[in-house]
C-alpha cells in the first residue's frame, strides 16, 4: 500500500498524542457547551411550552401564576389552596368554556404524582398541540380506584395492566406524607408517551382521591381502623387544586374571560403559554451571557489549536524540508498542516456533540426528577451539521498561521546538521 | 560488492545483519523506468554560466561556466569547507535559485520550472542523501521509502513491492522497524534507498560518509555507488575526504570550477 497525505498526517498527529488529545479535547469542550447550551435553550423551552398542552386558562389558588403553572402541569411540587368543587362547578357555570378539567394532586405513588381528575382530562386536554391521548394498553379509568399509568411511571415502577398498588398521600417532596395501604388501586391502562411531564404522572379518578381524604378526616374523627367509601365523601371532601379550561378558538373572548377571572382575587390565572413565555424572557439574559461564553471558549478552542500546532512547527521544520526535498510542493505541505488543524477541529466537534448529548441526557434528568418537565435535549441533524462546521471552519482558521509557516519553510536552511 | 567483510565492530556500529554478504542487485527491473527518463541521450546534469551570490553580499560564492555530468558517470566534487559545495548540490536539486546562468538535469532546465512544477521535477529526478540522512523519525524504514515514492508517477499499487525491492537489495530485512531503532550503517542504507525510490537521474550525496567511521567510510561508499550504477542514475558526491577521491570515475576541484567566495 502506498503512503498518503492522510498516512503523513496521522503519523504526525500520533507522534504527538498527548498534545493532540489534549488539543481536540479543548476543541470538545468549547462545542460540547456550545451544543447543550443551544440544544438545552430550545429543548427547555420547547418542553414547557409542550406539556401545556391545549389549556389557554390555568385557575387555581396557588401564589403565582407560575408556581401555578409548575406544580399544576409540571407536577413540581403539591399544589396548595383547595378550590371546593362546588366553586369549580359555579365558575363552569358562570363562563363560556369551551372545556374545563378539574385536577386534584396531592398524591403520589413512590415518588411519582398522581392526579385526580375527570375523563375530560382524555378527551379535552390535549398534552401538547394536536397531540391527544392514546393507551398503549388498557382502558381509561371509569370506575373508583381504577388507575391509569404515564408512559414514564409504567416504566420506571414497572406497571404493567392489573397491578394492584397503594398510594402514598403527599409527593416526592412533602414531608410527613403517609400510606393509603388500605386502599388498593388496580392498573387499568397505560399511556403512550408524550414527551410531557404528563408521562411521570398516573391518573384516577377524583372520587378515589376524595375518598382517601375523607378517610384520613373520618380516622381524625373517628380513629384508626374506621372502613370508608365513596358514600362517605362530604361537600367538604371534594376539593380539586386546579382547573384546566380552553375558551376555543375565540381569541376575543379569551382575553374578556382572562380579564374578568384575573379581577376575582379568589383566584390565581395563569395563561399557560405566556406564563412560560414570560419565564424564558426573565432566563433569555443569562441564557445570552452564557452564549457569548460559549462562544469566547470556541475562539479560546481555536487559539489552542493555533498554539499547539505553532508550537510543534520548529521541531516538523526538518520533516516539512525533507518532504520538500522528496518532491512536496509548499502547497502540499500547507495543506497537510491545514487538514491536520481540521481533523482536530473535526474530531473535537464530533466528541463536542458526544459530551453534548451525554451532558443533556444528565441535565434532563435532574430537570425531570426536581422540576418535572420532561426535556429532549437535542438539536435537528442539520443543527448539530452547522456546530460541526463551524468548528470545522474555525479549526481551519486556527490552522492558517501554522500551514503558512510550514508553506514558507527554508528548505536548505532547515537542512543543515545540527550543532 | 562490498569489500569488507563483517567484523565485530562493524556489527556494533551497524547492527548483527548490517551488511549482508553480497549486494543482488536486478539491475532490469531497477532500471526500466530510469532508461525511459535518459531515452533522450541528455546529460544528467548540464550546467552552463552558473552564477550564485547571496543577498547582499559582494561577490558570487559560485561561478562555473559550463560542467556536464552523464547519465552513468559518477563525479566526487571536492573543496574547502565554505568553497560552496553543498550550495551548488542544493542549486542542481532546484532548492535554490541561481543568480545567473542554467542547470538542466535529463535536459529540462530546474531553474526554469516554478512552484510545484520543479518539486514535482526534482521528485522524480533528483535523489538526495544526507550527511545526517534526513530520514523521517516516527516512520517506519518503508514509510521512509515510501514517502519519496508519494511523489513519483510510479502507480501507487507499485509503491510497496519497490520499497521492499530496494530494502532487499540494500539488505535491509525489517521494512517495518523505526528508524530510530536502526544502527547508524542502517540509517545510512535506508537513506540510499529513499533516494534511489524515484529511479531518479542523478544522486546527489552531500558529505554521505561523515557520520561514519573512517573505517566504514569505504564500505558505505560501496554501497552507494554501486546502487547507483544499478538503478542508472548518476552520481554526484560532494566530500572533503580526500581518500575517497580515486573511486570515482571523475573528480571535480571546486576550487577550479567556482570563483573563491564564502559561504555562510
Amino acid at each position: 500500500m502506498a503512503l498518503s497525505d492522510w498516512n503523513i498526517v496521522m503519523r504526525s498527529m500520533r507522534s504527538r498524542w498527548f498534545s493532540t488529545v489534549l488539543t481536540i479535547l479543548t476543541v470538545a469542550i468549547a462545542s460540547g457547551l456550545m451544543t447543550l447550551l443551544i440544544s438545552m435553550r430550545s429543548a427547555g423551552e420547547d418542553a414547557f411550552k409542550r406539556g401545556t398542552g391545549n389549556v389557554q386558562i390555568l385557575i387555581s389558588k396557588e401564589p403565582g401564576p407560575l408556581a401555578s403553572v409548575l406544580n399544576s402541569m409540571f407536577y413540581a411540587e403539591a399544589p396548595g389552596g383547595p378550590i371546593l368543587y362546588s366553586q369549580f362547578e359555579e365558575l363552569v357555570s358562570s363562563y363560556p368554556f369551551a372545556w374545563t378539567v378539574p385536577t386534584q394532586l396531592g398524591d403520589s405513588y413512590q415518588g411519582s404524582p398522581v392526579m385526580g381528575t375527570t375523563g375530560a382530562f382524555f378527551e379535552s386536554f390535549q398534552p401538547a398541540a394536536d397531540l391527544v391521548w392514546t393507551l398503549s394498553d388498557g382502558v381509561y379509568f371509569d370506575s373508583p380506584f381504577e388507575i391509569v399509568v404515564g408512559a414514564e411511571a409504567a416504566k420506571v415502577h414497572n406497571l404493567h395492566l392489573g397491578d394492584s398498588i397503594t398510594l402514598e398521600h403527599g409527593t416526592a417532596r412533602t414531608m410527613g406524607g403517609h400510606d393509603h395501604g388500605e386502599f388498593g388501586f388496580t392498573v387499568v391502562g397505560i399511556l403512550n408517551p408524550t414527551a410531557t411531564a404528563h408521562d411521570r404522572a398516573l391518573f384516577t379518578s377524583l372520587e378515589s382521591s376524595w375518598v382517601l381524604h375523607a378517610h384520613d378526616r373520618r380516622e381524625a374523627q373517628l380513629g384508626h381502623g374506621v372502613h370508608t367509601s365513596i358514600d362517605d365523601v362530604s361537600d367538604d371532601d371534594r376539593k380539586i387544586t386546579g382547573i384546566y379550561a380552553s375558551i376555543g378558538e375565540r381569541k376575543a373572548a379569551l382575553m374578556q374571560v382572562l380579564g374578568a377571572l384575573r379581577a376575582d382575587p379568589n383566584w390565581t390565572v395563569a395563561n399557560p403559554a405566556s406564563t412560560v413565555g414570560g419565564l424564558f424572557k426573565i432566563v433569555s439574559n443569562i441564557d445570552q451571557v452564557l452564549l457569548a461564553m460559549a462562544i469566547a471558549v470556541m475562539f479560546s478552542s481555536g487559539i489552542s489549536i493555533l498554539v499547539a500546532l505553532y508550537n510543534t512547527m520548529e521541531q516538523r521544520r526538518r520533516q516539512i524540508a525533507v518532504l520538500r526535498v522528496l518532491g512536496a510542493s509548499k502547497m502540499r505541505v500547507f495543506n497537510l498542516v491545514l487538514t491536520e488543524s481540521a481533523i482536530i477541529g473535526l474530531l473535537g466537534g464530533f466528541v463536542g456533540i458526544a459530551i453534548a448529548l451525554a451532558a443533556g441526557t444528565v441535565v434532563s434528568g435532574i430537570l425531570q426528577a426536581r422540576v418535572g418537565i420532561v426535556v429532549n435535549p437535542s438539536l435537528p441533524v442539520d443543527g448539530y451539521l452547522m456546530i460541526v462546521l463551524a468548528t470545522l471552519a474555525l479549526s481551519c482558521v486556527a490552522g492558517i498561521i501554522p500551514a503558512v509557516v510550514a508553506y514558507r519553510t527554508a528548505v536548505v536552511r532547515s537542512l543543515r546538521p545540527i550543532g | 560488492m562490498p569489500k569488507h567483510k563483517p567484523t565485530w565492530l562493524w556489527a556494533a556500529t551497524f547492527g548483527v545483519e548490517a551488511w549482508p554478504d553480497e549486494i543482488h542487485f536486478d539491475p532490469v527491473r531497477l532500471r526500466s523506468r530510469h532508461a525511459m527518463k535518459t531515452a533522450n541521450h541528455h546529460p544528467a546534469i548540464e550546467i552552463d554560466s552558473l552564477s550564485f551570490q547571496y543577498p547582499g553580499t559582494a561577490c558570487p560564492v559560485i561561478e562555473i561556466d559550463r560542467l556536464a555530468i552523464r547519465a552513468d558517470e559518477q563525479v566526487v566534487l571536492t573543496g574547502q569547507s565554505g568553497s560552496g559545495k553543498s550550495t551548488l548540490l542544493h542549486l542542481i536539486a532546484g532548492l535554490m535559485d541561481p543568480t545567473a546562468g542554467s542547470i538542466q538535469i535529463n535536459g529540462i532546465c530546474i531553474n526554469g520550472l516554478r512552484g510545484s512544477k520543479r518539486d514535482r521535477f526534482r521528485g522524480h529526478h533528483v535523489g538526495m542523501v544526507f550527511q545526517t540522512f534526513q530520514l523521517l523519525h516516527g516512520f517506519s524504514v518503508i514509510e521512509n521509502i515510501l514517502a519519496a515514492l508519494m511523489f513519483s508517477d510510479l502507480p501507487k499499487g507499485q509503491h510497496r513491492e519497490r520499497a521492499l525491492g530496494l530494502l532487499e537489495m540494500l539488505g535491509i530485512n525489517t521494512p517495518n522497524a523505526r528508524i530510530e531503532e536502526l544502527s547508524v550503517g542502517q540509517q545510512q542504507r535506508v537513506a540510499v534507498a529513499r533516494a534511489l525510490a524515484c529511479s531518479p537521474t542523478v544522486v546527489l550525496a552531500d558529505e554521505p560518509t561523515a557520520a561514519l567511521d573512517p573505517e566504514f567510510a569505504n564500505t558505505a561508499m560501496d554501497l552507494l555507488q554501486e546502487a547507483c550504477r544499478s538503478v542508472g542514475s548518476a552520481l554526484v558526491c560532494v566530500t572533503h575526504d580526500r581518500s575517497l577521491v580515486e573511486r570515482f570515475d571523475r573528480h571535480e576541484r571546486l576550487e577550479d570550477l567556482v570563483s573563491l567566495g564564502s559561504v555562510s
